[in-house]
């Protein structure tokens, strides 16, 4: 304090060793709850939003449990309620955070795979935890007495909601700018994940498991669990398998052999098939598979894939699938390189000119066993049509036409051929009836087809823009083999573009970041005008004012931005006429002096300073 | 708390989770959980460099009455520049309690006067956390004020020194025996120095009544001003800093009384500039020669003034 000796700091009190509803801190938790909860506490708005983030992380967590939202939503709000309200010995603040923390954790682990897109409910936490630790931080300062006169703070819903949209804008573009880059960048593509376990295989769906045979009349296992997710860059069916033997109950693969190969730090080169030409000359497209199932020994991936990166051992097929020994756990990951051509319709038309190599006739275009019945109907189906892409779209215009999808389809009486039983008798099925029937029709009129399974696309996550795939999204195709193309899947089940047709959407993320550019200067001009919003406010409550002002005022207002300009600001203590003495002195101008009289004269004589000597003054300064 | 800040538990949280979503969404290539680890990271750096930014935009100016006495309460007006939406403001040396406000804003802190001294600069520590709550910005500002601080010693009570009828020596507290020379006192106060006509309220035991038989109207008596009391206060400040306090406190107590008691007050210091001996006027200025006063020879006492050595 004296200019002698300077006292050693007394111990100050840390920033967190105070309390903060109670503070100072009440004796007793009836007194503290009774301020947490008074009319105008600030406790009182932090509860809000902390309410509504845990109640959306709450709502995310239901869905992933399958449960309504409704009650994640309420258990979690309460839940929040009661640790800010019902523990008021503990200082409030820190129970907020620690709640918004354990919120955060929440949504970490329930980010993503849940039941239903749950990026707006994330956008919710996201938005409601920043608002909550605007408050907090708010109510803090609240507590702190004021300095007098000081200046007022700004209302608390205006600061809040100010520095509310900057921040977000901020987090947002950081989200946008940063995020698909780390996971490009830092993301595994290959995880081992856990081990594959007795209760995992039994629990796994039949989708999961590989199998030479397709039994059609079993009804399959369709629930919303998710079975595996995949980062792509586009769409595709995930193709399990594939079957080339009819039988008229049961689909099965011909044994054509297959080569195991172990991984060797890199990618496993697969054995395509040799006539299915996308795989050479296509396109590449790489997928990284998460599975969250228990159990698989299919290695999914969008056809036809021509390298893996694992490090499991992988039985390479010949049709150009694959399995992999022993099975993935939960948490495997693993990528895959599939190649295709991008097709049109133009170009399956152009197709038939190329001969179907001898090797694929043999095997896929015989005739598979079926009723006479169906032969001819695939015949009189195909008739008008000229080549074999509008003879396969027929088909699947006349199984659009006549047959209808359903779950609930009866199961095919023993001993009947299931396509007939199908197509002539219940007309009810789903996707392995409606598929089987396309192959069998397709192969009645010479066309190499084959039965694949797998799952659809499923649904993309509008944040994370990765396919989410659960168990109702198996399925089971047709492929036809197309000279000079190869393999290219049909789904007379649902319409589904062809690979090349329609470019798949992207995710906010994809999207967001191909538009970086434009969102950034948006953003740039939002925070700008947000936080600067006071200062344009003031600038012009300063013109405004500056305008309405007397000569006088103005005149000094110049005078004193003169000054300080010079270096030499004004003391508060210094009349207009000292002030101008002293900038004459510091300026050597005595002109400045008179501006000072002028000044005086203005202010405290009756009739004012002349107009002449105004105008004189007028111009004195602005020659300065 | 002098340093650049200190993060908080909402930065541990926030950090937590940041480093959490980042590794485990790109580990497991997941990214939803990636956006919520950039988002909360976003938020950690934000609440670190705003609060930052915003402070360095603050500055500070200071003044103080000029005078004030130790154990006494006196004002700092404080006045912050620039544009923040939430700041605290506070005094050092030693802490005081910390006062909100907005920024531009002009406030008044009361601090109690520790130290004898003059003060020429104070440490405002200013600091904020808005707008998150993530780190607490502090910045300790050394602000020259536009008048110097002059701070007295706290005055011991004491007696005036109105016996001056003798040469004697004094024995005061900590210290040897000092010789006091005194001057010769003239009138009592009872001397009647002239007459003057009476006027309504005059006491009537005032009335000079042989002027004012031979007069023939009352005429009343006024009478000499009771004699001035000097003292010459040798200030002697070489000692324990403790003890130089007490001895500073007694000589402003004495000082005092003396003054009050319509004595008049020589004093003797050492100051930096010198050593010092001349007449305060009153007890603001005795407050400031005592303020000034360090360790040193102290000024020697004029002539025929009763002299008062103080010592540490």
């Amino acid at each position: 304090m004296t200019s002698q000796a300077i006292r050693p700091g007394m111990p100050d009190r840390g920033w967190w060793d105070r309390t903060a509803g109670d503070d100072p801190k009440p004796a007793r938790s009836t007194e503290a709850r009774r301020e947490l909860i008074a009319p105008g506490s600030p406790w009182r708005a932090v509860a809000v939003p902390t309410a509504v983030a845990l109640g959306a992380v709450g709502a995310i967590a239901a869905s992933r449990a399958h449960l309504p939202l409704f009650l994640g939503a309420v258990a979690g709000a309460a839940a929040a309620l009661l640790g800010v309200f019902a523990l008021p010995s503990l200082p409030t603040r820190r129970v907020v955070v620690v709640l918004l923390g354990l919120g955060g954790l929440g949504a970490l682990r329930h980010a993503s795979y849940t039941g239903d897109d749950t990026s707006a409910l994330l956008v919710v936490w996201a938005l409601s935890t920043l608002v909550a630790l605007l408050l907090v931080d708010r109510a803090v300062t609240e507590h702190v007495p004021t300095l007098v006169p000081g200046a007022p703070l700004e209302r608390r819903g205006r600061e809040i909601a100010r520095m509310a949209v900057a921040i977000a804008v901020i987090a947002a573009v950081t989200v946008v700018a940063f995020g698909p880059t780390i996971t490009d960048r830092l993301g595994r593509h290959v995880w081992p994940g856990l081990a594959p376990s007795l209760g995992g295989f039994i629990g796994a769906p039949s989708s999961l498991r590989a199998n030479n045979r397709l039994d059609m009349t079993q009804r399959p296992r369709l629930s919303d669990r998710v079975v595996f997710t995949v980062d792509a860059p586009r769409a595709s069916f995930w193709r399990g398998q594939t079957y080339d033997r009819w039988n008229g109950h049961d689909w099965t693969q011909s044994d054509q052999g297959s080569v195991r190969l172990a991984p060797n730090r890199g990618p496993i080169a697969l054995t395509p098939d040799p006539d299915d030409t996308g795989a050479f000359r296509g396109r590449p497209m790489r997928q990284t598979f998460r599975l969250e199932s228990g159990f698989s020994d299919v290695v999914f991936a969008a056809p036809s894939p021509v390298q893996i990166e694992t490090d499991k051992v992988i039985e390479s097929h010949a049709d150009g699938t694959a399995t992999v020994y022993g099975g993935f756990g939960r948490g495997a990951t693993y990528t895959v390189t599939s190649r295709s051509l991008p097709v049109t319709a133009a170009l399956l038309r152009a197709a038939d000119r190329a001969a179907v190599p001898e090797s694929v006739l043999s095997r896929f275009a015989r005739p598979a066993p079926t009723t006479d019945e169906v032969n001819a109907l695939a015949q009189r189906i195909t008739a008008s049509a000229p080549t074999t892409y509008d003879r396969i779209r027929a088909i699947e215009a006349w199984l659009g036409a006549h047959v209808k999808y359903s779950l609930n389809a009866p199961l095919s009486p023993a001993n009947v051929d299931v396509v007939d039983y199908f197509l002539f008798h219940s007309r009810v099925g789903w996707c392995e009836q409606v598929a089987s029937s396309l192959v069998v029709m397709a192969r009645s009129v010479g066309i190499p087809a084959r039965l694949a399974t797998g799952f659809v696309p499923g649904h993309r996550d509008a944040l994370s823009g990765q396919f989410v795939v659960r168990e109702r999204d198996a399925h089971a195709w047709a492929e036809i083999y197309f000279p000079g193309v190869g393999w290219q899947p049909f789904d007379p089940t649902a319409s589904v573009p062809l690979a090349g047709d329609a470019p798949s959407g992207g995710s906010w993320l994809d999207v967001a970041r191909h538009h970086a550019v434009e969102l950034g200067a948006i953003a740039a001009v939002i925070v700008l005008l947000v936080v600067g919003f006071p200062e344009v406010q003031s600038f012009f409550r300063r013109r405004r004012a500056r305008r309405r002002a007397a000569w006088s005022t103005r005149t000094m207002a110049r005078l004193e931005r003169i000054g300080r300009r010079a270096g030499r600001a004004r003391r508060p203590f210094e009349t207009p006429r000292e002030y101008a003495n002293v900038l004459a002195a510091y300026l050597h101008d005595e002109r400045i002096a008179e501006v000072g009289e002028t000044l005086d004269a203005d202010g405290f004589s009756d009739a004012g300073a002349s107009p002449s000597a105004r105008a004189s003054a007028d111009s004195v300064l602005s020659s300065l | 708390m002098n340093g650049p800040g200190e993060l908080t538990l909402t930065s541990i949280v926030l950090f937590t989770l940041g480093a959490y979503g980042i590794a485990a969404g790109a580990a497991s290539g997941e990214q939803s959980v990636v956006a919520v680890g950039v988002f909360a990271f976003a938020l950690f750096l934000i609440g670190i460099i705003w609060p930052i930014v915003a402070l360095s935009r603050v500055d500070v100016d200071a003044w103080t009455p000029t005078d004030a006495t130790v154990g006494e309460r006196y004002d700092v007006h404080v006045r912050l520049g620039g544009r923040a939406s939430r700041v605290e403001v506070r005094l050092l040396d030693p802490p005081g309690d910390w006062w909100r406000t907005a920024s531009p804003a002009t406030g008044e802190i009361q601090r109690i006067a520790t130290r004898r001294g003059v003060v020429r600069s104070l440490r405002v520590e200013l600091r904020t956390s808005a707008p998150l709550g993530v780190f607490v910005r502090t910045r300790a500002v050394r602000v020259d004020l536009r008048f110097e601080l002059v701070v007295a010693p706290s005055p011991v009570a004491a007696g005036a020194r109105s016996d001056p009828a003798a040469r004697r020596t004094r024995e005061r507290p900590n210290e040897g025996p000092v010789a006091v020379s005194t001057v010769a006192s003239r009138g009592g106060g009872d001397t009647v120095r002239a007459v003057r006509p009476y006027v309504s309220g005059d006491a009537a035991r005032l009335v000079h009544w042989p002027t004012s038989a031979r007069l023939g109207t009352l005429v009343i008596r006024e009478h000499e001003p009771p004699p001035a009391i000097g003292i010459a206060l040798v200030v002697d400040l070489n000692g324990p800093p403790d003890d130089v306090e007490h001895a500073a406190s007694r000589a402003a107590g004495i000082g005092r009384a003396t003054l009050a008691a319509g004595g008049a007050v020589w004093c003797c210091t050492s100051e930096p500039s010198g050593p010092v001996s001349a007449r305060v006027v009153d007890a603001r200025d005795l407050g400031r020669r005592l303020a000034r006063a360090g360790a040193g020879e102290p000024g020697t006492p004029p002539a025929d003034w009763p002299v008062e050595v103080v010592r540490a």
